[in-house]
């Protein structure tokens, strides 16, 4: 709960440092107050409890999720150090704003009330539409933005007249409760309550991009700036699956057969419509949208196989997903701006022939994704697909082995363009820090896929 | 009251179908905004004096005005028809017809809610609001200033001209 307090209150902090008009200081500022955030929530290891009228649930599942998203944010702060040296007004701002969406993500990690959840979600946004938004003077980040805020609020609009239709039920907000309140019907929900669940999980479906409510995430990506796009695909991510596993754990598990059924159609739809999508791009981003919504089929795939270890097979996989995807980021923006401000997979060409060390760590990284060993993101994978077939889960476990089979396709085609050579090469210039970045994110996806860890959440 | 209650629902479906079907965008706001008024008849109704006086204030007085000044301002005032291909009106037919359909579906079969707590008169009034806004829901209501600090530098940060 400290950590919680500390974060809200350091974000106005940061905001206040803009008036030092000294950039450098932001960075490290920002980085030394995510650290004691980190120190404060990991304090509260193992103690488990409730705040505020069971507004909020500080249990070691929060607290693994919130010190892995703390993790990444750091990440993507030392990327932010080179990525804003260009950028002349608002730069404590766009520090100030990710802190803030990470209060919201804490918030979503921890609740055990639908008021917070819904609070969660709507603080990890409105920052988000307005990060979308940074460039301003780009025509695409204003689109991006804007879609972004309109289609955000109709499904949070969604979502809360879910909430109101829950409550109209049961007449409590408190997911326990509604937990008790479902049980007592034994799978034949009254309609209203029905209703209600299905807006509710449309709203969270929405902001994880779980297809068929995705459409927003490959323009969002495409035109938000890069540095804001690997917050949205790690972050908000990890966030959102957090929220999504309390929701179905804390309070609809034994999900109703019809819902049950809903979730699983949109599992194989997500990993059937992303790969499918992502055979056909040529920009980078674009791709790694695409992606992003196959691996959301993945992860659902850990959380619907109802068992004590998903939350811990959620997090290693939301990790190490994560992990790959930032240093992909910093490539990308290096290979964009040597090739002067083209997004297309072609500018990966000649790589290896000019920094062979960055093509031979993407290779990791990208193989990582498309989960081959012996990178992390295959014993994720690994781990996903034992949990499942373990729960009985043979013929989606199947579909999905074979979706991540197709998915290696579309990795290598970015691999086979970085070890093209290019007909007039572009020099590439990588900075000290975002070097050392790429090399450490790795290192650390190989080693974490050695040396798999289990947490008792 | 049961008088009065029809009234309300009468004016308020007539005026919330005129807001969509008229094409004037300034009859529309007007119509909202006489929209707004009779729901908050209603919330008076439900002796919640406090939500209908500010959702007269907040919503008709503040937005919906600022609503109406922008339209004249930008002079949007005209009649507006849009035009879409035959596949997206039909689409948008079935589409909302679905909706309509599983929500009738909803409200048609609704059991019988028993209420949790029994009627209290005085929920609606300032002092029961107070009480629960800062005793049972006090870290929402303290957390959602974040929401409200990252707008406002939302909009700083869009409206502000860089030099």
């Amino acid at each position: 709960m400290s950590a919680l307090i500390f974060i809200a209150i350091f974000g106005i902090i940061v905001l206040y440092l803009g008036f030092a008009n000294n950039k450098a200081i932001l960075a490290p500022a920002a980085i030394g107050g995510l650290l004691i955030t980190m120190a404060l929530s990991i304090k509260d290891w193992g103690v488990g409890s409730k705040y505020f009228h069971d507004m909020i649930v500080v249990d070691n599942f929060s607290i693994a999720f919130n010190v892995s998203m703390l993790i990444i944010t750091i990440l993507i702060f030392l990327f932010g150090v080179n990525y804003y040296k260009r950028m002349e007004h608002h730069v404590a701002e766009q520090y100030a704003l990710m802190i803030f969406a990470l209060t919201g993500a804490f918030l979503m990690t921890s609740y055990s009330n639908l008021i917070m959840l819904f609070l969660g979600i709507e603080i990890l946004s409105i920052p988000l539409y307005i990060l979308a938004g940074g460039k301003k003077s780009s025509y695409r980040s204003n689109e991006a933005s804007f879609k972004y805020f309109l289609l955000g609020s109709f499904s949070t609009a969604f979502f809360l007249f879910g909430i109101a239709l829950v409550y109209g039920a049961s007449s409590t907000f408190y997911l326990p409760e509604i937990n008790t309140y479902i049980a007592q019907f034994n799978g034949h929900l009254p309609p209203m309550l029905m209703v209600g669940l299905l807006f509710i999980l449309i709203g969270v479906s929405f902001k994880v991009a779980v297809a068929p409510f995705h459409f927003w995430s490959p323009d969002v990506y495409e035109g938000a700036p890069t540095l804001v796009t690997a917050f949205m695909a790690t972050v908000v991510k990890t966030a959102g699956f957090a929220a999504f596993y309390r929701l179905l754990g804390m309070g609809l598990l034994p999900l109703p057969a019809a819902l049950e059924k809903t979730l699983w159609v949109m599992t194989g739809l997500s990993l059937l419509v992303g790969n499918l999508a992502a055979l056909k791009q040529s920009n980078f981003k674009r791709l790694l949208a695409y992606s992003a919504i196959v691996h959301t089929g993945f992860m659902l795939l850990a959380m619907l196989s109802q068992h004590d270890s998903a939350g811990s097979v959620l997090l290693y996989y939301t990790f190490v997903y994560s992990l790959a995807t930032i240093p992909l980021f910093i490539i990308f923006i290096h290979m964009k701006r040597s090739a002067k401000g083209l997004e297309d997979l072609v500018i990966f060409r000649g790589l290896y022939k000019q920094k062979p060390w960055v093509a031979v760590f993407m290779t990791i990284l990208l193989m990582s994704l498309a989960g081959l060993p012996p990178t992390s993101g295959f014993m994720a994978k690994y781990q996903v697909f034992t949990l499942a077939i373990s729960q009985g889960y043979i013929a989606i476990t199947i579909f999905a082995i074979v979706m991540a089979i197709i998915g290696v396709y579309y990795y290598f085609y970015v691999l086979r363009e970085a070890f093209t050579d290019s007909d007039e090469p572009n020099p590439i210039l990588i900075p000290f820090l975002n070097a050392a970045l790429i090399v450490v994110c790795g290192i650390a996806v190989v080693l974490l896929g050695l040396f798999t860890f289990t947490i008792p959440i | 009251m049961i008088f009065l209650f029809y009234l309300l629902s009468a004016i308020m479906i007539v005026c919330a179908l005129l807001v969509v079907f008229s094409r004037n965008p300034i009859n529309n706001v007007i119509y909202l905004i006489l929209c707004f008024i009779a729901m908050a008849g209603h919330y008076i109704l439900l002796n919640a004096q406090f939500l209908a006086v500010v959702h007269i204030i907040v919503y008709t007085g503040a937005i919906m005005v600022l609503f109406l000044f922008v339209i004249m301002l930008l002079n949007l005032n005209k009649a507006i028809i849009f035009r879409k291909s035959t596949v997206t009106r039909v689409s948008a037919v079935v589409t909302g017809g679905i909706f309509f359909l599983v929500l009738l579906a909803a409200t048609r079969q609704t059991f019988e809610i028993h209420a949790k707590y029994p009627f209290n008169s005085d929920i609606g009034l300032v002092s029961g609001i107070g009480k629960a806004l800062f005793g049972e829901f006090l870290l929402p209501f303290e957390i959602s200033s974040i929401l409200f600090i990252s707008a406002m530098v939302g909009a700083m940060m869009f409206g502000k001209k860089d030099e």
